[in-house]
């Protein structure tokens, strides 16, 4: 971690922040923002996803635990259970759930028209919605927490486990804002949330098969390592070994700036001039 | 209120509105007539900035609606095509989320949903869930939505379509109470909710404005061509020649016959009263004449004859 990346780290913070600031005080933001979190937890599904998320991560604490019971291994209780398959498979399915209907339902009902006609800045609009999917995917992480709170107290040697705690859930929260961008622009380019939802699937699967699709074909070793640069999969190992990568940090938020960006141009493209 | 110059929006290969320019002044209500297809949505969407123009510039209030967009949504309370409604919501809580979004804040919102609640009489149904509601509830709380800041303007898109005659006749009402506070434009293809509740009517064909006045004006306009109906007891076939023989008639045509009697529809070119004419040919003929009626155009026939011709010509 060089001072460079500490501060190109620090400036997209900043400009988070205050993209941020801005929004909270327009004030519709806000009012769409408690609609859009209404409209999640009233509805079936995030219930449903909540639970299923935390029987997946039951299954992949407890398969964890095992692990670390039957041998004497160098890897952290926090290692063994978020590179577990269950742990991938709430990965996949999280982010089309979550974001597939954020626009595209507006789209099907027409309420888009009546939202955008009403006076909201569509900046406003879109940050309403990216931050009530984002505040839906940290409240359906929060229970896993508490697994490893629990652990602790009980726990008699785990040294490591701080800083992989802390490097998993910052991972995961990286991951999540960047996919949950991604998530969006499916959702505005289409109004057919089941198109929405697949989008968002196939990307989330290329980004995180990036580097090993290549592994088996005839391509140059080189390229190999630089598209390992950008997977996933490598993303995580390095986070939950408890080294907190800045780079990554730059690589996410960056990618999610530009992501939305393109959201917002998908919303306001009708107004362009034909 | 609304200003609308030079406006044209053209789709690939497709000009939906064509040129068009009018000026709505406070306090009027304006209908928005034309066949399906002639513009209206297109133009409304403009008007509210849903779209933009290829072309034209509209203000409302004094605001552009593209470069003052939030200042002049402020002025308008919209209620688009076929309502969209959240199902998910209870309609005092969609009322609420709406007043908010509008930027009405606390005790504000809670009036100002109470009134439209009162207004648009929606108290018997504020608790239930926006997808239970009927076709004419929903319309109902499109509208209280529309009005739930108290907009100088509404801008309604067939909001009487899929509604049964008795909704439509309290619709009526309630628009023209509100004509009272508000201006409004209503776009419609319902003559009959026009010539009941607007002070003026502007058609819209193909995209164009093709007449621009007051309702009664327009039929006026119409009343010089209008049509007689006389019921002849007489099956001659020389009766259309001899009754076009009189001066001022355009056109006689036979509707059908029943037994001895003859029924015919005869249109005059004039406004003069022609009637006097075919009773004294009647009775010099010696054909007994049990009806005459003069059928005064309407609306509808000024519509249907304006649309009709222009549609013809191009």
């Amino acid at each position: 971690m060089n001072t460079a990346t500490v501060i190109i780290t620090i400036i997209l913070f900043v400009i988070i922040i205050i993209s941020m600031q801005k929004f909270l005080s327009g004030g519709t933001g806000i009012v769409i923002l408690k609609k859009e979190l209404k409209s999640i937890f009233y509805s079936p599904i995030a219930w449903i996803v909540m639970a299923l998320v935390m029987l997946l991560n039951g299954f992949s604490f407890i398969a964890a635990l095992e692990i670390l019971r039957k041998a004497d291994v160098d890897e952290t209780l926090i290692g063994y259970t978020f590179s577990s398959t269950s742990f991938w498979l709430t990965y996949f399915f999280i982010f089309p759930v979550i974001t597939m209907r954020l626009f595209s339902e507006e789209k099907k009902l027409g309420t888009i028209e009546t939202l955008l006609t009403a006076p909201v800045q569509t900046i406003h609009l879109l940050l309403a919605k990216y931050l009530a999917a984002l505040i839906f995917y940290f409240i359906i992480w929060l229970p896993s927490a508490v697994n490893f709170f629990l652990f602790r107290i009980s726990s008699v040697d785990n040294s490591n486990a701080i800083g992989s705690f802390l490097g998993a859930y910052a991972i995961i929260l990286l991951v999540g804002i960047f996919n949950i961008s991604i998530g969006c622009l499916a959702s505005s380019l289409t109004k057919n949330q089941l198109v929405a939802a697949m989008a968002c699937f196939t990307f989330c699967m290329l980004h995180f098969l990036v580097g090993f699709i290549l592994q088996d074909l005839p391509v140059p070793e080189s390229w190999q390592g630089s598209l390992f640069y950008f997977s996933t999969v490598k993303h995580v190992q390095i986070f939950i070994s408890g080294l907190i990568d800045s780079r990554q940090f730059i690589y996410y938020l960056s990618f999610t700036i530009l992501i939305l960006s393109f959201t917002y141009n998908v919303l306001e493209h009708r107004k362009w001039k034909t | 209120m609304i200003k609308v110059s030079n406006l044209s929006k053209q789709y690939v290969g497709r000009t939906a509105v064509n040129n068009i320019s009018f000026e709505v002044d406070p306090g009027e209500i304006v209908g928005f007539l034309g066949p399906n297809g002639a513009g209206k949505t297109t133009t409304i969407r403009m008007l509210t900035g849903y779209i933009p123009p290829t072309s034209g510039t509209v203000s409302i209030g004094g605001h552009d609606v593209f470069s003052e967009s939030i200042k002049a949504r402020q002025k308008i309370g919209y209620m688009p095509e076929n309502v969209p409604l959240y199902d998910d919501m209870r309609v005092r809580e969609y009322l609420r989320f709406r007043a908010e979004l509008k930027g009405l804040r606390g005790q504000e919102a809670r009036q100002g949903v109470n009134e439209v609640i009162d207004l648009c009489d929606l108290k018997q149904i504020r608790r239930q869930m926006i997808s239970s509601l009927s076709k004419g509830y929903r319309q109902r709380v499109g509208l209280a939505d529309a009005l739930v800041n108290n907009p100088e303007l509404l801008i309604l898109d067939e909001p009487t379509n899929g509604l049964d005659p008795n909704q439509i006749r309290r619709f009526r009402e309630l628009i023209k109470q509100l004509g009272i506070r508000h201006t409004i434009l209503i776009s419609t293809h319902i003559l009959s909710e026009v010539e009941m509740t607007c002070n003026r009517v502007i058609i819209l064909n193909e995209g164009k404005i093709i007449a621009n006045g007051e309702p009664n004006d327009l039929s006026r306009e119409l009343r010089s061509a209008s049509t007689i109906s006389i019921e002849l007891k007489t099956s001659e076939e020389k009766v259309k020649d001899l009754i076009a023989a009189i001066a001022g008639i355009k056109k006689v045509s036979k509707e059908h016959q029943s037994g001895e009697w003859g029924y015919f529809t005869i249109r005059t070119e004039t406004s003069n009263d022609v009637r006097e004419s075919i009773v004294n040919l009647a009775n010099a003929q010696e054909w007994p004449l049990r009806e005459i009626r003069t059928q005064h155009a309407t609306l509808e026939d000024a519509f249907v004859e304006i649309t009709q011709a222009n549609t013809s010509d191009s």
